[in-house]
């Protein structure tokens, strides 16, 4: 991990939570005026160095379920212990009867919040569950074949490499497509058999596959069909339906997805497997087209969006809405890898992904980099795992009083009703229960909650805290059935609003993710939805609501540390890719947003704030300034804006580097300074997924914009006098941070 | 492969290799001696194939594969010169026809003379022969003139050879008394009818009214009598007594006694029957004594050395009802009854002489034709070969005006190919109005600057360039070196403007079945080994392109592109709305697929060997074929062993329900026989719009709706092919030489076909396997050599008498080297006012073949008892016609026959006793037997309704001469014996009937078992190293060879439901539900009567 980000991996801890709040308002009025909502954004399966594994089923109450936890109450002598969500008392069972204060089992130890069980397969047999009877994880090939030659050479060399990481006993099926879907029957010894199916009509679900599956064998240990699969990649090439001029070809992205669904369905439902699509152009044909066949007509953008001229798009979100229906129910994951210059769909797609807690990998080309070291990574073993894991349910259990409105990320609802559910919904909701199809470690989803007490509940000043139990299953990369929980406490906070308390809890890192996740979300959700001024109107509420101010005397604002990172946040937030997606395409746009649900809290927070480090022979590397006049023309600059990672050479170190005086031996400190940023960004670059592009530039090169775009214009053509020579200008009519914030004071102050 | 215990039906199906195969192939198919190669077809295509489908060798064509393409595809022009012996080169080319002929002209006789038996010529006269019935009420009467009927009767009288026949023909039949009559008119064909009539003698006042009552006092006479202008033959039934001797006893000795009663005379000079003179004056013989030409008696009778000539007492009691009649006191002798008598002389036949159209020798006979301006009548017939002038002189006759045309048929070897015409870039000359080709017939006038056309009448001018000078015949001059010009058929290079798209290449997609039935009973396996061996004979050259698919409850195809290591199997699994899986590659030029095509067949069979899967979507299958040949079209060939159950297009077992409705009281019992449903139909329309012709072979043990599914075949120009029961053992064999045929007999692709006509006559309508879209066209997406199409003709005026009216076919098509032809065939005939001539010029294998075709094509969509009366009244209003018009004055007792005609009863009863029309026949029998009626060519229509019979276990007595086949027997039991063994073939199967006390020996030598009770359902023949097998195995390929058919052999023994079916061809049997020929005569006789005043 970069090591500048090492602190902040433990703010999540062992428990794998952070909270927009920390102290939490006693009622719902007050919650209402804390402005920013009270969420948690949780990492289910966060990999910790002090988690245990217990080789023991939990304990669970007999009530409300809730796993045993430290913050239970127990009666040592009684052998019984409190639930602290329902208040029931259990009974230890038989083989608890040795515990006492001196003798605890792990999970009452206060410092493991956090404690994973390994959960017997087969718990009829009890003796050998965490041993052989793993199961084994399925990956379904899907390959869009409608490429270039090259192309489709890239993306066959990168599955071949891949097979070969896959570990012996994983499960693979292959399926190709272009005009039409080809299934390709692995077990077949006579001759290569490959069943095609139409690409321009769905499968009929009960028809479908059933029928078809007799003794066909699709899916093989890896080790069986390694040999078979090359040389079927080997033969395969690009799709040989002829492709009229000024047309696209026919690409029947959806039915390739909706026939790889079904292969699974019909023989694998319940074991973890995920369709891995590499998927090279738009769909074009059948269901979950996203354009017409005709070149002329462009794929929509996010204009055809708003204006409702996308004919193809809500038939084809409808189609991958219900797909991501049938393999949450069949507990099967959707990645898909797109690389092309155009767009693929991802936004229609983005659905099925996400429910399915896919991964999602956008380039430009399958030789790119972004594709080959992504596609590599998930296969990795070791360290550099992704911890693909499969099957997960989140439940969800919390003290009275809180209510959880939904969830948004990588998960479905499993319409799990109970006392917690809110009655507002926000992402995933009305239930208490989530499916997770895929998780892995860095996985992470925002829970939203709601409190239902109001001002008269309980003066008895009962319990200061509040109690949440994450239990997360899930079948883990080497097949074992697991069990995590999570148990939470946090203090309920009586009294007003701005209370030292209250605004002490602030989490403002959090709490600029949890609004960039809310404001996408209601971009998605909400027709006609304003994200900039929804966003500044919070932020004005905030900052009235926390400032300190005299009324109408902007110059008298000040915030409170907690509160004082806020406002640039969302300042970058508002110029970011989210909420500024008429830059971007639609499909961009899913993909960042996908990728901002999912990511943890620090990532998530350099895709709104990109973090810059100066690099010069003055200065030990050090954070700069995201501002345009960091760049100096004797400096490098490494930006990190997760999606991107820049190297931007100053003008000066630029010459120099053209000249070659990194390769003389009396400028060993110039090669030094030139190669830091490369090792930096290595670092960024090796446990990110997916993985970054890198953007080697110079100033005034044509790829300077990447680092342009996100710098705070403080410097434009307007004020270009007032800069230092050797800095930079944007040219942009953005208003700068400078002027952002001193509009927000002087609203901020202004009696509301 | 007939190894003892081999495989049966219900057993794994054993594997063939090629080789294996191939060498079975050489047991199977009975090699003729002067030819022991093997047939193995890998041995190499240039050599002229040994092994040919029907044993005999391929069409020319193959042998001239190698070479340029000739103008017309087969040219055994070229071949025949070859070294081979005649046997050889003439052999293949006979193919279609006939026995070979010694060469044209040469005389026959030797056979005849050798023959133990003469069998006595039929006293025919010209115009006609006459059956009277007589039936003598009271047995006095019998006697006395009867007797000597009798003696005349058996026909034997005249000596059969033919030279001898016209010496002795005179003498040898006829009543005496008769002769004179005959005398008279006999020799004349008078052209008046009014001049004919001559009562005859004798005649019985009243055998019909005696007839009619049946009772048994009665009984009816048939006796020869001289009906009309010409000799008639008249049959009396007789009394035992005196006759008997005669016949019965005959057998064995060349008794001449018979003949002791020689009748008619015929004149002498009268010329021979077609049969005997291969002499070009041959086809006049109709003017004068035409009586023979059916009728050669000699070997009729002559043959069944065993058999109690059907002596009266014997035949009686097979007599049904009317046996009474007859047994009491009356005696058919069956050996009087008009019987055809294949020739097996060659005839050559001037299709014009002395400017006036010819006309054509029997379809059945061994015909060579030389084109001297009318077109060969193989090619197009009509069913009377002189033109009623009128509506009403037509309708009177009672007789069908119709063309069968058979665009393609496959010429004799000694033939004259036919002459390629190009007239370049502007294609050839027609007329502008009616569009018709310039023909022999177009006149030229006005110093050849203009031309009449003989179709529509118009004056066209001739094009500039193909202007030519009138001779001082007013031809012109250049008209002999022009084919066009003097030829009634050649063909013409296609220009641009008959082309939509550059010719089609040859495409041929192979479809096999391999549900689990298909596999087991080895049909999935013939399948493949026969496709495989088939694959070397297809068309060389880049124009070839194949492509291999599968089928069960999936489709199966396979990617043969040579790049790919192996083939690559793809399926298609969505079979309610198919569609191919791959653009290009699944059908893949021949050469270089041919490896991949050779492993993919040779391991089908072993891939699916565990098949459990017994759907079948055979109709999902064709469409996804079709959709991968849809930018070519081309021949799609289906291999189909089960009732296809799912997918598109499927069906149901509505067989078993249809049983039960017959059962449940016979309504609507004939919608089994229609198709189930509309979807098929819309298909093959669609198939057929695409140039896309289905073949299938239904290689079955069950019933698999043929009635549905070939409406496929018909629509779209293709055949069907059914083998049924199919067994593993002796079907591969047939499948293998029936698909040869299928892919290197001449054909062509994309074609369409019209018919013109001179003004007065219009096509009324096409009937054979086409798909028609607009009324005048038919579109043939593949037409060959074996499919006629009939084409019925209205008059939509009056002719001129004394003119003629033309018919002129023009088919254009493309041939499988990818040349774009248009094959005219043009045929002018006299029109003439007087209805004798109408009867005179009949022509009774084409007349028989439209009634067939219609009859059948009825069967589907009309209550069976309607459909069986239309051929019987056609018959009767025929024969009543001629008796009324043409022979009023014969005695009402008498039967009178138009010689033209006579066999007409005949055949007619075999008609309604056929497969087709029998209501408690297999429904897929019936289908089978409409759907291969269809497309039927004139000379086979004959044997379908009456087969060929010949007595095998006395093949080593008789000396054979240059004929192969012996001497047919009448298809009647009554000469069946117990001892022989009998062949009977009817173009399709060929059944050998085994008596129950057939001498061991022979038995052994035949067929290589030493008892009857050996004989088993599966039937290889074999040959086995004794003259005997050898003749046997020569009769065989000989006969296959002449109906282009591999015939598929059956054993029947008595008491088995194998002799049941042997006996049901016994046409001239009674039947429960049928009369016997003698009953049948007799009822047309009584009918007739009826409607005479």
């Amino acid at each position: 991990m970069a090591a500048s980000r090492l602190p902040e991996a433990d703010l999540e801890g062992i428990e794998g939570v952070r909270m927009t709040w920390n102290n939490w308002p006693r009622t719902k009025v007050e919650a209402s005026k804390c402005v920013i909502p009270i969420a948690a954004s949780i990492q289910p399966i966060r990999p910790h160095v002090d988690l245990q594994i217990l080789p023991y089923p939990p304990l669970r109450c007999k009530t409300c379920s809730a796993v045993l936890s430290p913050y239970c109450r127990v009666d040592f002598t009684a052998l019984i212990w409190m639930c602290p969500f329902c208040y029931q008392r259990n009974h230890f069972p038989q083989h608890y009867q040795s515990i006492s204060q001196t003798n605890l089992p792990a999970e009452l130890y206060p410092n493991f919040p956090s404690i994973e069980y390994t959960i017997p397969s087969y718990p009829q047999n009890p003796q050998n569950f965490n041993t052989s009877t793993t199961v084994c994880p399925i990956y379904l090939f899907v390959l869009d074949t409608c490429l270039l030659e090259v192309e489709l050479d890239f993306a066959k060399s990168a599955l071949k490499r891949a097979i070969g990481m896959l570990p012996d006993n994983a499960m693979v099926g292959f399926v190709s497509y272009g005009t039409q879907v080809q299934v390709h029957e692995l077990g077949f010894s006579e001759m290569s058999k490959v069943y095609v199916f139409r690409g321009s009509k769905e499968l009929s679900k009960d028809q479908g596959f059933c029928d078809l599956l007799h003794n066909e064998i699709f899916l093989l240990p890896a080790s069986e069909c390694e040999y078979t699969l090359n040389s079927l990649l080997d033969e395969l090439g690009t799709d040989q339906w002829p492709v009229a001029p000024g047309k696209r070809p026919l690409r029947c992205t959806g039915v390739a997805l909706s026939v790889a669904a079904g292969l699974l369905g019909a023989s694998m439902v319940g074991t973890g497997a995920r369709i891995i699509a590499l998927v090279g152009g738009p769909c074009t044909d059948g269901p979950g087209s996203i354009v017409s066949k005709d070149l002329s007509d462009p794929v929509r953008s996010h204009k055809d969006l708003d204006k409702d001229a996308a004919p193809f798009f809500k038939k084809s979100v409808q189609f991958y809405e219900d797909l991501g229906k049938q393999l949450v129910s069949q507990g099967h994951v959707l990645d898909v890898f797109a690389s092309a210059l155009d767009q693929v769909g991802i936004a229609e797609m983005k659905v099925a992904i996400e429910r399915t807690g896919g991964l999602v990998v956008l380039a430009e080309s399958f030789g790119h980099s972004v594709f080959k070291e992504s596609f590599k990574h998930i296969f990795e073993d070791g360290e550099l795992s992704l911890g693909l894991s499969f099957n997960g349910t989140l439940e969800i259990n919390c003290s009275k009083d809180i209510k959880i409105q939904g969830i948004i990320g990588s998960c479905s609802s499993l319409e799990k009703k109970g006392p917690a559910v809110a009655n507002t919904v926000i992402g995933q909701g009305n239930t208490t229960a989530w499916k997770m199809c895929g998780l892995d470690r860095n996985t992470s989803m925002t829970v939203f909650f709601d409190i239902s007490s109001n001002e008269k509940s309980d003066p008895s000043g009962t319990n200061p805290q509040l109690y949440i139990q994450f239990i997360t299953s899930y079948q883990s990369p080497d097949g074992q059935t697991r069990l995590r929980a999570t148990t939470v406490t946090r203090r309920w906070v009586d009294g007003a609003v701005g209370t030292e308390d209250l605004v002490s809890g602030f989490d403002q890192e959090v709490a600029a993710v949890v609004m960039a996740r809310l404001a996408s979300y209601k971009m998605e959700m909400e027709e006609g939805f304003d994200a900039t001024r929804w966003l500044d109107r919070n932020l004005i509420r905030l900052c009235s609501k926390f400032g300190d101010y005299r009324k109408d005397d902007p110059s008298s604002f000040t915030l409170n540390p907690c509160f004082s990172l806020f406002p640039q946040f969302m300042f970058n937030l508002r110029r970011s890719q989210f909420v500024q997606v008429f830059n971007n395409s639609p499909d961009e746009t899913a993909y960042f947003r996908i990728l901002l649900n999912r990511e943890i809290i620090s990532n998530a927070a350099v895709m709104i704030q990109p973090s810059l480090i100066s690099y010069s022979f003055n200065s030990l590397p050090a954070p700069a300034l995201l501002d345009v006049s960091s760049i100096g023309a004797d400096r490098i600059l490494l930006l990190d804006s997760y999606f991107s990672v820049v190297i931007f050479h100053g003008t000066t170190i630029a010459q120099w580097r053209n000249m070659g005086y990194q390769n003389q031996p009396e400028h060993q400190a110039f090669a030094h300074l030139l190669q830091a940023p490369h090792d930096d960004a290595e670092l960024i670059i090796r446990d990110r997924f997916p993985v970054p592009r890198l953007v080697v530039c110079d100033q005034h090169g044509s790829q300077a914009r990447f680092l342009l775009a996100k710098l705070n214009p403080s410097a434009t053509y307007s004020n270009a006098h007032e800069m230092a020579a050797g800095s930079d200008v944007i040219f942009t009519d953005d208003v700068s941070l400078q002027v952002f914030i001193d509009h927000l004071q002087q609203l901020a102050v202004q009696a509301s | 492969m007939a190894t003892p215990g081999g495989p049966r039906p219900g057993n794994i199906p054993p594997i063939y290799t090629p080789n294996s195969l191939a060498n079975k192939m050489q047991e199977l198919q009975i090699n003729q001696p002067n030819l022991p190669q093997s047939n193995n077809p890998t041995v190499g295509a240039s050599r002229p194939p040994i092994t040919t489908p029907f044993g005999q060798q391929p069409p020319t064509f193959a042998g001239t594969r190698p070479g340029p393409p000739l103008p017309s595809a087969f040219m055994r022009g070229p071949v025949l010169p070859s070294p081979s012996g005649p046997p050889s080169t003439l052999s293949r080319n006979v193919a279609s026809d006939r026995p070979i002929a010694p060469p044209p002209g040469s005389q026959p006789s030797p056979r005849f003379t050798s023959r133990p038996l003469p069998p006595g010529s039929l006293p025919s006269s010209m115009g006609g022969a006459t059956l009277s019935l007589a039936s003598g009420s009271s047995p006095q009467l019998g006697p006395g003139p009867h007797q000597q009927l009798f003696a005349s009767s058996p026909l034997m009288s005249g000596p059969a050879a033919p030279p001898p026949l016209s010496t002795s023909g005179p003498l040898s039949n006829g009543l005496p008394r008769i002769t004179p009559a005959q005398l008279q008119d006999g020799p004349r064909f008078p052209p008046v009818m009014g001049s004919t009539p001559r009562p005859p003698p004798i005649a019985a006042p009243q055998p019909a009214r005696m007839l009619s009552s049946g009772s048994s006092s009665q009984h009816p006479l048939l006796r020869p009598n001289f009906g009309g202008p010409s000799a008639s033959a008249s049959l009396a039934t007789a009394q035992p007594g005196p006759p008997s001797a005669s016949p019965q006893n005959m057998t064995p000795s060349p008794a001449p006694s018979p003949f002791s009663a020689p009748i008619q005379s015929v004149p002498p000079s009268s010329g021979s029957p077609y049969g005997m003179q291969t002499c070009m004056s041959q086809q006049q013989q109709v003017a004068p004594p035409p009586p023979f030409p059916g009728l050669q008696p000699p070997r009729m009778y002559g043959m069944p050395p065993p058999l109690p000539n059907q002596s009266m007492a014997p035949t009686s009691p097979a007599l049904g009802h009317t046996g009474a009649v007859v047994t009491a006191q009356s005696m058919v002798d069956l050996n009087h009854i008009p019987r055809p008598i294949p020739s097996s002389i060659v005839i050559l036949h001037m299709t014009r002489q002395g400017n006036q159209a010819n006309p054509p020798p029997p379809a059945t006979s061994d015909y060579i034709v030389k084109d001297t301006g009318n077109c060969s009548p193989r090619f197009m017939r009509c069913t009377i070969n002189q033109i009623p002038c009128t509506v009403d002189l037509l309708s009177t006759s009672a007789m069908q005006l119709a063309l069968l045309v058979q665009p393609l048929a496959l010429p004799h070897p000694s033939e004259e190919p036919i002459q390629v015409v190009d007239f370049g870039e502007s294609g050839p000359v027609r007329c502008s109005r009616c569009k018709g080709y310039i023909n022999p017939f177009m006149k030229f006038i006005d110093q050849g600057r203009r031309f009449i056309c003989n179709l529509c009448g118009f004056t066209d001018e001739t094009p500039h360039d193909y202007h030519c000078n009138l001779g001082p015949d007013g031809r012109r001059r250049d008209a002999d070196e022009r084919a066009e010009l003097c030829r009634g058929t050649v063909e013409f290079v296609a220009s641009k403007e008959y082309m939509v798209r550059d010719p089609m290449p040859a495409v041929y997609f192979f479809l096999i079945d391999v549900s689990m039935n298909a596999i087991q009973t080895g049909a999935t396996a013939a399948a493949c080994s026969a496709i495989n061996q088939v694959i070397a004979d297809l068309p060389d050259g880049p124009r070839t392109a194949v492509g291999i698919a599968t089928f069960d409850s999936n489709i199966h195809f396979y990617n043969l592109k040579r790049a790919l290591q192996q083939p690559l199997m793809l399926i298609v699994p969505d079979i309610q709305d198919v569609y191919t899986p791959l653009e290009s590659d699944v059908i893949v030029q021949l050469s270089e697929c041919h490896q991949h095509v050779e492993i993919l067949l040779e391991s089908i069979p072993t891939m699916f060997q565990n098949n459990r899967i017994a759907d079948s979507a055979f109709g999902a299958a064709i469409k996804a074929a079709f959709l991968a040949m849809k930018s070519t079209g081309g021949k799609l060939l289906v291999f189909q062993s089960v009732l296809p159950s799912i997918g598109t297009g499927s069906l149901s077992a509505r067989e078993a329900d249809g049983w039960r409705n017959i059962s449940a009281g016979e309504k609507e019992a004939n919608k089994l026989l229609q198709p189930a449903d509309k979807t098929l139909k819309t298909m093959a329309v669609e198939f057929a719009e695409y140039q896309i012709c289905v073949d299938l072979f239904i290689t079955t043990q069950t019933y698999v709706d043929i009635a549905s599914i070939s409406v496929i075949p018909i629509t779209t120009g293709g055949q069907v092919y059914y083998y049924y029961p199919f067994t593993a053992l002796s079907d591969p064999a047939k499948l293998y030489n029936d698909l040869r045929w299928n892919v290197t007999r001449p054909q062509g692709f994309e074609a369409v076909m019209r018919v013109r006509c001179s003004q007065g006559i219009q096509v009324q309508d096409y009937s054979g396997n086409f798909c028609k879209r607009i009324p005048t066209d038919v579109d043939l997406p593949a037409i060959d050599c074996d499919k006629t199409i009939m084409v019925t003709l209205k008059h939509d005026d009056k002719l001129q008498d004394g003119s003629e009216c033309a018919f002129q076919c023009a088919l254009l098509y493309t041939n499988v080297y990818g040349q774009r032809r248009i094959r005219v065939s043009t045929l002018s005939l006299p029109c003439t006012t007087l209805l004798s001539n109408l009867f005179r010029f009949a022509d009774l294998d084409t007349q028989f073949a439209c009634i067939l075709k219609q009859v059948t094509s009825e069967v589907p969509s009309t209550p069976l008892p309607q459909v069986t009366e239309k051929p019987k009244n056609l018959c009767i209003n025929i024969l009543h016609s001629y008796r009324k018009f043409c022979a009023s004055a014969s005695a009402s007792g008498q039967l009178i026959l138009p010689e033209a005609l006579k066999l007409l009863p005949l055949y007619t009863l075999g008609l309604l006793k056929s497969c087709g029309l029998q209501a408690n026949g297999r429904i897929d029998d019936r289908s089978f037997w409409i759907n291969y009626v269809s497309h039927l060519s004139t000379h086979s229509a004959i044997p379908l309704v009456y087969p060929r019979m010949i007595a095998i276990h006395n093949l080593d007595e008789k000396e054979m001469d240059d004929s192969l086949i012996p001497e047919t027997v009448p298809l009647s039991s009554e000469h069946i014996t117990d001892e022989g063994i009998y062949l009977l073939e009817n173009g399709e199967d060929c059944l050998i009937y085994v008596g129950n006390s057939v001498n061991p020996d022979i038995l052994r030598k035949l067929l290589g078992i030493s008892s009857v009770e050996e004989i088993s359902r599966q039937f290889v023949l074999q040959q086995y190293d004794n003259p005997l097998s050898k003749k046997l195995n020569n009769i065989v390929n000989e006969m296959r060879r002449q109906r282009s058919s591999y015939l598929r052999l059956k054993l029947c023994r008595k008491g088995d439901p194998s002799g049941t079916t042997f006996f049901s061809y016994m046409v001239e049997d009674k039947t429960p539900g049928g009369l016997s020929y003698v009953e049948f005569l007799i009822h047309i006789h009584q009918h007739i009567q009826r409607k005479m005043p």
